[in-house]
């Protein structure tokens, strides 16, 4: 039994209006308003879930059937990520019950609570305009976010995210005033219907510049300038929910461009190159890193790239195995934030020297960061190594072996790198005077949550991919999608 | 040389994006193709709004709204938060003159009547909630640009925005709890061209005019604590 699905997006814009005279009544509720209102969303998209895996759920807002006004369309692609989203966003908000405590405290869970909500968005609906509206809502509630320490670095590192943040959204606006003026709508089924007859140069422009806008939103190299600076520096939840849930909805972006909207297939060849090439320089740039969360940053890049690649791939089992490797991503890299920002805050310093024996020191904590890194780069029979080998598999099946060994290469790099910050955890001796407290009870919730699910994940890979299956089906088949929308209209 | 280069690189991406737009035909009737038609065609029945953008910018598209308004809603909070200080630092500006005093004294209330006309009317002739609530905020500038000790109350500031914006939602759950959905409309579209026409459009852009209104009001207050 679910509600309308519009209220996935209503209701936490609602609440976020009425924070702040909540935050006047009682400071101490307003923590645990991101808590109840995505875990409302969660709620939502697991019962939409059976119904959106037999045909897309189509809702219509304003009681103007699409293409006349904006609708919600939910195949299985955007109810998994606005799933997965939900739940990267419920855990972290749950982390954040015992984390921000000073003030302005109910700006941070209110920018927050928009961040998740601007995501959802994005992955629900079918109006490419307004996946730009809630871009925005996502892109600036991230800038805010990073600089939220209102300390020099991350200043630097918001700015810098604001300025290429600013450039994609003005690429991506262009490129819908060009689609707008050639196709007469701004519905993603119907511009899907009529790209056909426009001037290929102008689709062609019209693509360039969405594929740049979101790709800087996807993490795709050359265009993730910003990642590494964004990550580290700003609070820990907001690097986990980058993580998580920002790249997620960009890469989202990015898959239903080339694959539903428009139908150039030399755009996969690129995204191919462009995942190899952002993999192997990540890996590389990860390796270098002295700092904890930089090296966290920059793997968070590689395994985006290891997406792009099998998105770039176009075969069904590649899809799959790319949705399997996003979904993986979503779980492992917040729950390896989460660790990493208590061992940083414990030690005392970000750099990954002083990390040395926290594993005798804080057991439970290092056991989160260790799992999650040797899930990450993917040991069998952990959730990480399906979606690696089924990428890498269909890679070579579909003879790009030179590809696959360079992914192979740069998996061993990440390995090198997990498996060097595990032993000084584990294998070093700790250093004089850590001032150890107790880890809040909710943040180790959280990262049980996260390491539960990567563990069930990892032993029982089918029962997540029954449900990446007829997602993976709605990108490579795009007729459903367009036919349940414009059906809707008639 | 990095420089040539860059100006270089950046004349190529001006001129490939120029020579594109130019093959978008300019000046030439496109909307008899595409939604545009079915909106001039029957936006005035459908909505009763004279103002047919209004009527594409609060009812067809009233979601994309919802979005705008978070949007400007997250700057100002967003600005709130990194301007953030326990104790505001003490303006040091000077007074402006009595001319300008006299006359910001004289044009305020002015301004003000103008920008709730603004919105007010928005459905039916050019304007609506954002650029009254523009024009409100510029009145509030003009004060604080005159008058050093001029001060708003954020608290109640605070609260119109948080109201106005919750009046923006709970119309459009109105419109899902006793219409077909989310911000669909629920009220009588009235006669055409009169006030209480076009059935929950004024609301919703008197709404938003007192949220812009107010949040701009705030945003400028904000920084002009922060210049010394």
């Amino acid at each position: 039994m679910y509600l309308d699905p519009v209220l996935m997006i209503a209701l936490p814009l609602f609440a976020a209006f009425l924070i702040p005279p909540l935050a006047r009544i009682s400071k101490g509720l307003v923590k645990y308003v991101p808590v109840l209102i995505i875990g409302f969303n969660l709620y939502e998209m697991v019962m939409l879930l059976p119904h959106s895996m037999v045909k897309p759920v189509i809702v219509v807002i304003a009681a103007w059937a699409p293409p006349l006004g904006i609708n919600l369309t939910i195949g299985p692609l955007g109810n998994i990520l606005a799933l997965i989203i939900s739940l990267v966003g419920f855990v972290v908000a749950i982390y954040n019950i015992r984390f921000m405590e000073e003030e302005p405290n109910e700006k941070y869970h209110m920018l927050f609570l928009l961040l998740t909500a601007g995501a959802t968005g994005m992955v629900l609906t079918g109006d490419i305009f307004n996946m730009f509206v809630f871009l925005e809502i996502t892109s600036i509630s991230s800038y805010a976010l990073t600089a939220f320490l209102r300390d020099r670095d991350g200043a630097e590192a918001a700015f810098k995210y604001l300025l290429i943040g600013s450039l994609a959204s003005t690429f991506i606006l262009l490129g819908i005033a060009l689609i707008y003026a050639t196709t007469g709508t701004l519905n993603m089924a119907q511009i899907a219907v009529r790209i056909k007859d426009v001037d290929p140069r102008i689709a062609i422009m019209a693509l360039i510049l969405l594929v740049t806008g979101f790709g800087i939103e996807a993490e795709m190299f050359p265009l993730n300038g910003w990642a590494p600076d964004a990550y580290s520096q700003a609070p820990t939840p907001i690097g986990a929910a980058f993580g998580g849930i920002v790249v997620k909805a960009g890469v989202y972006a990015l898959a239903r461009l080339v694959y539903t909207i428009f139908d150039f297939q030399g755009i996969f060849h690129f995204i191919l190159i462009a995942g190899i090439i952002t993999l192997l320089i990540a890996e590389m740039s990860a390796i270098r890193q002295k700092q904890l969360k930089r090296m966290l940053a920059f793997s968070s890049i590689g395994q985006m790239g290891l997406v792009l690649i099998a998105l770039g791939l176009a075969t069904t089992r590649g899809v799959e195995g790319g949705l399997f490797q996003m979904f993986n991503h979503a779980m492992i890299k917040p729950l390896l934030f989460l660790s990493a920002g208590y061992l940083v805050f414990y030690s005392g310093s970000k750099n990954i020297e002083d990390m040395d024996g926290m594993g005798r020191v804080k057991p439970l904590l290092s056991f989160f960061f260790a799992f999650g890194a040797f899930a990450i780069l993917g040991l069998p029979p952990l959730s990480g190594f399906w979606s690696k080998f089924i990428i890498l598999s269909e890679t070579i099946r579909n003879g790009f072996i030179a590809i696959a060994a360079l992914a192979l290469f740069g998996s061993i790099i990440e390995a090198v790198y997990y498996l060097r910050v595990v032993g000084r955890l584990y294998f070093k001796a700790p250093h004089e005077g850590l001032h150890v407290q107790y880890v809040p009870k909710s943040a180790l919730v959280a990262m049980g949550i996260l390491a539960i699910i990567t563990l069930i994940a990892g032993l029982y890979p089918d029962f997540v991919m029954v449900y990446l299956k007829p997602a993976a089906a709605e990108l490579l088949d795009k007729t459903v999608y367009i036919k349940s929308v414009l059906m809707a209209g008639l | 040389m990095r420089k040539a280069i860059a100006v270089l690189f950046l004349g190529f991406i001006g001129y490939y994006l120029l020579s594109t737009f130019l093959l978008v035909p300019f000046g030439v009737v496109r909307v008899l193709e595409g939604v545009g038609l079915k909106y001039l065609q029957d936006g005035l029945q459908q909505t009763g709004a004279a103002n047919l953008v209004t009527s594409i910018v609060v009812n067809y598209r009233g979601f994309d709204t919802l979005g705008e308004v978070t949007v400007l809603f997250l700057a100002a909070t967003g600005m709130g938060a990194l301007l953030y200080s326990k104790r505001p630092t003490e303006r040091a500006r000077q007074n402006a003159s009595i001319i300008v005093k006299t006359g910001a004294r004289i044009l305020f209330p002015l301004i003000i009547i103008l920008g709730a006309y603004v919105f007010i009317h928005g459905h039916l002739t050019p304007g609506g909630g954002f650029q009254g609530g523009a024009i409100i905020a510029s009145g509030f500038l003009l004060m604080f640009m005159s008058y050093r000790t001029y001060h708003v109350n954020h608290v109640i500031l605070s609260r119109v925005e948080s109201s106005a914006g919750s009046v923006f939602v709970i119309i459009g759950l109105l419109g899902l709890a006793y219409g077909s959905s989310f911000l669909a409309n629920i009220l009588p579209l009235g006669t055409v061209n009169t006030l209480f026409s076009a059935g929950v459009i004024p609301l919703i852009y008197v709404a938003v005019g007192f949220k812009v209104g107010a949040e701009l009001t705030a945003l400028l207050d904000t920084m002009l604590q922060t210049v010394k």
